[in-house]
């Protein structure tokens, strides 16, 4: 009698709580309409003014909010999206949000990838646009204990790898294929998670890390510099150029000025997030707490270097470096990303946009 | 004779006319996908065919691991509703226990095994233990305990021992209950073990196959292993349908 009473009472505030939340839910779409965005996103902004004709305009991000996006956090928190005209929001991606889909099937206008995986999608016949290159550099790496003794591409024979898979392995089989090593026969591939658990504990003998997070990570963990070995995409000459700007060929076709805004919004925050990587940290912080302060701080230094390397002129960030895409086509093709060679033309690939926006 | 028929041919005919409708293009049109999005059936059908094989070990190691997995996370689901019965006490807590592993997220389960499991295969059936365990407890517990009124009457009228009691009276009536459990196990060992794959420390699976195709753009590959995937569910469970109605043929439900 007791328990059914007691179930009684759990079943009543549930209800109660169900109640509650419908009322909310009901009373908010009005609301959401008007406020969401400029909740989410311009912090700054103060909601009392009604603002301009704003455009309104979607990015959707690779991975979660975190330094590596910093340059359009930092745009927003400045209010350089505002001064634009435009009204941004800023989409979080996750393990199994997929930018290209996301952005071709119009959830968001404009999407950050990476350029190989971005090939491999216009190949298949999505009508899909790089219209800015964002990092410089490749920033994997693939990291062991110095232990293991890995300090060439050659001790990975015998060894298990690991990989995030889902197109984020072709830079490593670059690095075997490029050494004479059979992916198949000479070592284990594995799927690594999204922590670096796997290596701490030994479960794999090199793991992939890029430069601005996972490997803070193993530092993080007590390990340092000294511990490690590793070997880095760019000095081996496999590097692919990673996070992009892309849109669809529809979406510009109509709203080549307000992209163009985007992108000179995008690229002033980007230049002051590389120019104080410690602010733009406590930037992106402050937009989420997903993660710690210091490893924001830390990642946004990192990416600092890829986006602005040493000798790179700020004032051209999100320049298309088309000698850079090209080798990442051609590693593409080689190691068996791509069945054909890329098409890198007018239709796959514009600097147009980065011309007016850094006229 | 003549509704049996019907039975099988109504949903046969519909199958197959959407089947037609989908490789015309229709369903995209109303979905307003392109096919590049979602493959055409024939499109499907060819890539699976030219990679067969692989698809083939890859559904055996998920099938493999969602089995073994079912069958120790069943017995010590059934063990457990065995302890709560004999020792109804502090048995219960048991259950309880139990049911509260059964609302853990597969998401967050997975990662958690990594840490415990280096190979992919120990993790995913670590994984689908965990998530067999419950239904099978509650399942068999209820089947031990909910006994006809007469029979416990007849079986102290004959003065049976505990043993005897659980023997010829709480095990038989379980058994239907049993064969529910392994029926929702069925369902959900196949998905664990599919789910558990996407964080799995391997390559090899139908999940790692689904996710890693999907997310690279091979969208015909992908959807080639959840085709396989779907066809390895009815499988199973069509077997464990037979294995049910020669084992408790004398229940209601199977007259």
């Amino acid at each position: 009698m007791f328990k059914k009473r007691n179930l009684k009472l759990v079943l009543v505030m549930l209800l109660m709580v169900s109640l509650l939340m419908s009322a909310c839910s009901s009373s908010a779409p009005a609301s959401t309409e008007s406020a969401s965005a400029s909740e989410t996103t311009t912090e700054s902004s103060t909601s009392t003014d009604t603002p301009k004709e704003m455009d309104k305009m979607t990015i959707q991000l690779k991975w979660l909010p975190q330094s590596q996006f910093m340059g359009y956090y930092m745009a927003a928190s400045k209010g350089y999206y505002e001064d634009e005209g435009i009204d941004i929001e800023i989409l979080p991606g996750g393990s199994d949000i997929i930018p290209e889909q996301q952005v071709y099937n119009g959830v968001a206008d404009v999407g950050v990838t990476w350029v190989s995986s971005l090939l491999k999608y216009q190949s298949q016949g999505w009508e899909l646009k790089e219209v800015a290159q964002v990092f410089q550099k490749s920033a994997m790496l693939l990291v062991s204990k110095a232990e293991t003794g890995i300090t060439s591409p050659e001790d990975l024979v015998g060894k298990k790898v690991g990989s995030w898979f889902g197109g984020n392995e072709y830079e490593i089989y670059a690095l075997l294929e490029a050494n004479g090593i059979d992916r198949e026969k000479d070592l284990e591939l594995v799927q690594q998670d999204f922590t670096m658990n796997q290596i701490l504990n030994d479960e794999i003998d090199a793991a992939s890390a890029m430069t601005y997070n996972e490997y803070g990570l193993l530092l993080e963990s007590g390990l340092s510099d000294a511990d490690l070995n590793v070997l880095d995409m760019n000095d081996e000459g496999v590097a692919m150029l990673e996070d992009c700007l892309f849109v669809t060929d529809e979406w510009i076709a109509e709203n080549e000025d307000l992209f163009v805004r985007f992108l000179r919004a995008s690229i002033k925050g980007w230049q002051d997030a590389c120019a104080d990587p410690e602010a733009a940290g406590q930037v992106v912080y402050d937009a989420d707490q997903s993660v710690s302060l210091e490893h924001q701080v830390y990642m946004a230094k990192e990416i600092a270097k890829l986006v602005t390397p040493e000798g790179f002129d700020p004032a051209k960030i999100g320049y298309i470096d088309m000698d850079a895409i090209q080798q990442t086509a051609d590693l593409a093709y080689k190691y068996g990303l791509l069945t054909e060679p890329a098409v890198l033309d007018d239709t796959t690939i514009t600097s147009k946009y980065f011309e007016e926006a850094t006229k | 004779m003549m509704n049996k028929v019907k039975n099988i041919l109504w949903p046969l005919l519909f199958g197959i006319a959407f089947l037609a409708l989908w490789q015309m293009g229709y369903v995209h049109k109303v979905l307003d996908l392109k096919p590049f999005q979602l493959p055409v059936p024939l499109e499907i059908v060819q890539t699976l065919h030219a990679n067969l094989p692989k698809a083939i070990k890859d559904c055996g190691v998920t099938l493999s691991g969602a089995f073994i997995g079912m069958m120790i996370g069943s017995a010590i689901g059934f063990m457990i509703a065995v302890i709560a019965t004999i020792f109804p006490k502090w048995g219960y807590g048991g259950l309880i226990i139990i049911t509260a592993f059964n609302a853990m997220p597969i998401v967050a389960l997975s990662p958690i095994m990594n840490l415990y499991f280096s190979t992919g295969m120990a993790q995913k059936i670590g994984v689908v233990t965990i998530v067999c365990m419950a239904a099978m407890a509650m399942n068999a517990y209820s089947g031990l305990n909910t006994l006809k009124p007469y029979s416990m009457d007849l079986m102290h009228s004959v003065a049976a021992e505990r043993w005897v009691i659980f023997k010829k009276l709480r095990l038989p009536n379980c058994m239907p209950n049993v064969f529910t459990a392994f029926k929702i196990n069925v369902a959900a060992s196949i998905i664990a073990a599919i789910i558990s794959e996407y964080f799995a420390t391997s390559t090899a699976g139908l999940g790692f196959g689904i996710k890693d195709n999907l997310r690279k753009a091979e969208m015909a590959m992908g959807w080639s292993y959840i085709v396989v995937a779907s066809l390895a569910g009815v499988l199973i469970y069509i077997v464990i349908l037979l294995l049910e109605r020669n084992v408790i043929k004398w229940h209601a439900s199977q007259r």
